[in-house]
């Protein structure tokens, strides 16, 4: 890439207006930019289909462990079955129970999730000032740092026992607690994604709506946020992908019984999850059995749920879009309508009757509630982690190997584990998702092909990270014989990341205003250059916002490593890519759920796992920062 | 406009920085620089019930031949067994007896027995009850008594705790106390001793099993058999009066050789099965 930005272009197009002239040199050079053009568009292209290969791998591999459970049960039986049982004498394999549990939860914890996380980003992109904003990003993003293990520990201590005793159940193992704890690890998605949409809504909409006399409310209702939509839609459907693919935290706090609620409105019955049932079966399950071919089988239901829930958002949109037919109806902006009839709803209550004023007072009060309430959330779990895991920090625990089980010793080989894997991940997903991100918006138009290709994309994004590991079990451990092994989980988790980081590409992509790069093309430059100089740099901010969340995803995930890379104890760093490594979020689990007395080593883990995140957050938050300030000027 | 691409250079600069590090580190993963390479190495996977005793073992062992390299993992005794008999693992773990399928696929597993684990009845420490009889804990776990006032206890819904159904610890309480009989749909249900034992040591009403080593926090009940009460102490355990226990395996493809028979002969030795009883686990020799 870096080669071909430095071919020499004195001005670009120059020699093309003079084509029938006398300058030899200046028509070659501009024939090998073209070439070169045509070279890029091509590998570009070659790179996004490797979203719908994967699909296409991810489908066979679990179809090939999976169909034998329809043979055996029936294909009704096992998808309208209301018992799952495979313990039992007689065992059953029906998974309705878990496909009701899977969309309960995450239906409420959206209804949770989405309001509190639109009203933040409303209040950083439009009402905060400067300083305000600079301390609230930031911690929201925080939020998307916190492993899942950790919401999972804190859910099981905390938020568990307040349901039970608020009110007054015999249990708070429920519907209700995975809601709230999914909801609140969808926030960090949903509000960063919609922030950057709301942010990109050019200065000139709210002058003009301000010049007219508007309010500042008014105009947020009424203009930035209908303008932003496209992309607070995007972010709706990022969050309900975390929420859907959760494992590790939903499996700890929704008592994971195969029940329907009833009545089904009853949000403190226990349920149990699609992913909850892999999360907690699968370690341990027979293969070959038909309980395995079971497991692969839910699989593919949770995938085949990824893929309605996508297919019903592309359809809602065109219905949208349709009428005006003015903006392309891609999947991405999935979800306007429910985005819209929620901005309706907010603003009902302060349409006509109430003055401008006292809406503006009400709507605000709202969303600094909405703020409060989230930044009071990573407070709690902040100050849990801090409280109790400095204590457990020392130079010994940060360089040493664990002994005991962990109860004693250090952490070093999980840093550098984790280290190991993220890094390989987003090796791997980078430039492949900026490729591929690239090649949607920038080369070609609305065709069968990139109509695909984003299907792919949306579903891969919709895609669990249990199945990612399932998948990386079923085809790169065993299959391809990698056996428990770094570059199995590199590849996993750069797998699992690649959505994120093509979406919020694309998004970053889209939101350069075309006069740019009509510019860049009057001025006779090919399109890889307009591409190279003109809209990637501007672009950068929002690619590294993907980054920096798929950063933060991947250094806490346990689901997709725990079958395909991690060990719980290695003496040694691993001296190979065949080798498999510790990693801090599987270290964390296996303390806090198997080794009784290590809590002072599970805080002093998850501090750690949170530090470095930190730190990773913080040079990302400098350079957006810096950007941001030129911008300004 | 000048300002503006300076800008953005530095911040590609930074980005890239930030991503190169983390890319290095991720292809660089090769280069073992801090501990020179061992020159025996086996690995170890399976059950999460056994592996602390296999980490243990593995300290110790290490610690008396510097060269050895023993690398222990958990997965689940499925792992193990798979990953045995595929040959992907030197050492398998399980905490169950090979299910047909399995023996089927891997006729050459050798099965090593290297100590016991016995399975408690917990409740919450506010709990008055302190005594079940099987047949009692059998109607809590299918479902009969829902409430703690029918088995002599306090009038307070019992929340039913338990694990998951591939998990080697239910399926021999299913075999031991419920006669395979289903259990009450409303069960919670989790993937790890530890989650029970959280679960317990939070819910006044819940009840659970779990290993010998999870107590903390929560009441282990005695179990009633024919009138007398049975502690479920070492003591009880090791001589058989406290019923409810099982053999945990490590398992080998074919007879071991090499490390992973100086490793299983360490466990099987004084100081290994001393290991196992420090462990909470019931030593099976000496």
């Amino acid at each position: 890439m870096k080669k071909e930005q430095a071919a020499p272009v004195p001005f670009p197009g120059f020699g093309r207006l003079r084509r029938s002239g006398t300058r030899i040199g200046l028509i070659s050079a501009g024939a090998k930019r073209q070439l070169v053009d045509r070279i890029v568009g091509k590998l570009l292209l070659f790179v996004a289909l490797f979203a719908i290969v994967t699909v296409f791998f991810i489908i066979v591999f679990l179809l090939r462990d999976g169909y034998q459970i329809v043979l055996e049960t029936g294909a009704w039986n096992f998808l309208a079955g209301q018992d799952w049982n495979p313990a039992g004498q007689n065992p059953a394999y029906g998974v309705l129970p878990l496909i009701v549990g899977t969309v309960l939860v995450t239906a409420l914890a959206m209804a949770i999730a989405v309001p509190l996380s639109i009203g933040t980003a409303v209040f950083t992109a439009e009402i905060a000032g400067p300083r305000t904003r600079s301390v609230v990003k930031p911690a929201v993003e925080l939020l998307a740092g916190i492993p899942s293990v950790v919401y999972g520990f804190f859910g099981l201590i905390l938020l568990t026992d307040w349901i039970r005793i608020a009110f007054d159940q015999p249990s708070g193992s429920s519907w209700l607690a995975g809601s709230i704890l999914l909801a609140v690890m969808a926030i960090p998605t949903i509000t960063s994604v919609a922030e950057d949409a709301i942010s990109s809504v050019p200065r000139e909409f709210r002058e003009g709506s301000l010049a007219l006399g508007a309010t500042h409310w008014q105009t947020i209702k009424n203009v930035v946020v209908p303008r932003a939509l496209p992309g607070i839609s995007a972010a709706i459907i990022l969050g309900m992908g975390r929420a859907i693919g959760e494992t590790m935290a939903v499996l700890m706090v929704t008592g994971n019984a195969a029940v329907i609620p009833d009545p089904i409105t009853d949000v403190f019955s226990p349920v149990r999850t699609l992913t909850g049932t892999l999360g907690i079966e699968m370690g341990e399950v027979a293969f070959g059995s038909t309980h395995y071919h079971a497991l692969f089988g839910v699989a593919v239901v949770l995938l085949f749920i990824t893929l309605a829930i996508n297919s019903a958002s592309r359809i809602v949109i065109s219905r949208i879009q349709g009428p005006q037919g003015t903006a392309r109806p891609t999947a991405h902006r999935a979800l306007v309508a429910a985005a819209s009839r929620i901005a309706h709803a907010v603003s009902a209550p302060f349409g006509g009757v109430v003055s401008p004023r006292t809406s503006q007072r009400c709507a605000f009060f709202l969303i600094s509630l909405s703020v409060v309430i989230v930044l009071a959330a990573l407070g709690m779990i902040l100050f849990g982690i801090v409280v109790n895991g400095a204590g457990a920090i020392s130079w010994e625990f940060l360089t040493g190997s664990p002994r005991d089980l962990g109860r004693a010793g250090g952490i070093f080989p999980a840093i550098v584990g984790t280290f190991y894997l993220v890094g390989g991940g987003l090796a791997i997903a980078l430039p492949l998702g900026i490729a591929t991100a690239v090649y949607l918006i920038e080369y070609t138009a609305e065709t069968p092909l990139t109509r695909s290709i984003r299907a792919a994309v949306d579903l891969l994004n919709g895609t669990p990270s249990i199945v990612f590991g399932l998948f990386g079990f079923a085809f790169l451990v065993i299959f391809l014989n990698f056996g428990i092994s770094l570059i199995a989980g590199q590849i996993t988790l750069g797998l699992m990341i690649l959505p994120t980081i093509i979406r919020t590409t694309e998004e970053s992509l889209r939101s350069i205003p075309g006069s740019l790069r009509e510019g860049s093309y009057a001025l006779g430059a090919t399109k890889w250059q307009t591409i190279s100089r003109v809209v990637l740099p501007p672009a950068l901010p929002g690619i590294l916002t993907g980054a920096i969340l798929s950063i933060g995803r991947a250094a806490g995930e346990t689901a997709p490593i725990m079958f395909t890379a991690a060990i719980f104890s290695s003496r040694y760093l691993p001296s190979s890519l065949t080798e498999p490594v510790m990693a801090l979020p599987y270290h964390l689990f296996v303390l806090t759920t198997s080794i009784p007395g290590a809590s002072t080593q599970s805080y002093g883990t998850a501090f750690v796992l949170l530090l470095l995140v930190l730190a990773i957050y913080l040079a990302a938050i400098l350079v957006r920062r810096r950007y941001n300030r030129e911008k300004v000027m | 406009m000048a300002g503006k691409s300076l800008s953005n250079m530095a911040a590609v600069a930074v980005a890239g920085t930030l991503v190169a590090l983390l890319m290095i580190a991720g292809c660089l993963g090769s280069e073992g620089d801090s501990v020179t390479s061992p020159s025996q190495q086996i690995t170890v996977t399976g059950s999460t019930t056994v592996l602390p005793i296999a980490e243990r073992a593995k300290e110790a062992f290490e610690a008396n031949d510097a060269s050895a390299a023993i690398m222990v993992s958990g997965g689940g005794s499925s792992v193990g067994i798979k990953a045995v008999g595929e040959g992907t693992a030197d050492i398998g773990m399980a905490s169950r007896d090979l299910k047909p399928e399995e023996a089927a696929s891997y006729p050459g597993i050798v099965r090593h027995e290297i100590a016991r684990d016995a399975i408690l009845l917990v409740v919450n420490p506010e709990n008055s009850v302190d005594r079940l009889t099987p047949g009692q804990v059998r109607g809590i776990y299918n479902g009969t008594y829902t409430n703690w006032n029918q088995v002599g206890g306090p009038d307070q819904p019992i929340v039913v705790v338990g694990r998951d159904s591939a998990s080697g610890t239910r399926e021999f309480f299913s075999e031991f106390i419920m006669d395979k009989e289903d259990f009450i749909r409303t069960q919670e249900e989790f993937n790890s001793n530890g989650g029970i034992q959280q679960k317990v040591s939070r819910t006044p009403g819940a009840i659970g099993y779990v290993g010998l080593g999870y107590t903390e926090g929560v009441k282990a009940l005695a179990l009633d058999v024919d009138g007398t009460a049975v502690e479920p102490t070492l003591q009880n355990i090791t001589d058989g009066t406290y019923p409810i226990n099982r053999p945990l395996f490590m398992l080998t493809d074919g007879e071991p050789g090499g490390l992973a028979r100086q490793y299983l002969e360490f466990i099987m030795s004084a100081e290994g099965q001393e290991i196992v009883a420090s462990l909470d686990y019931i030593p099976v020799q000496g």
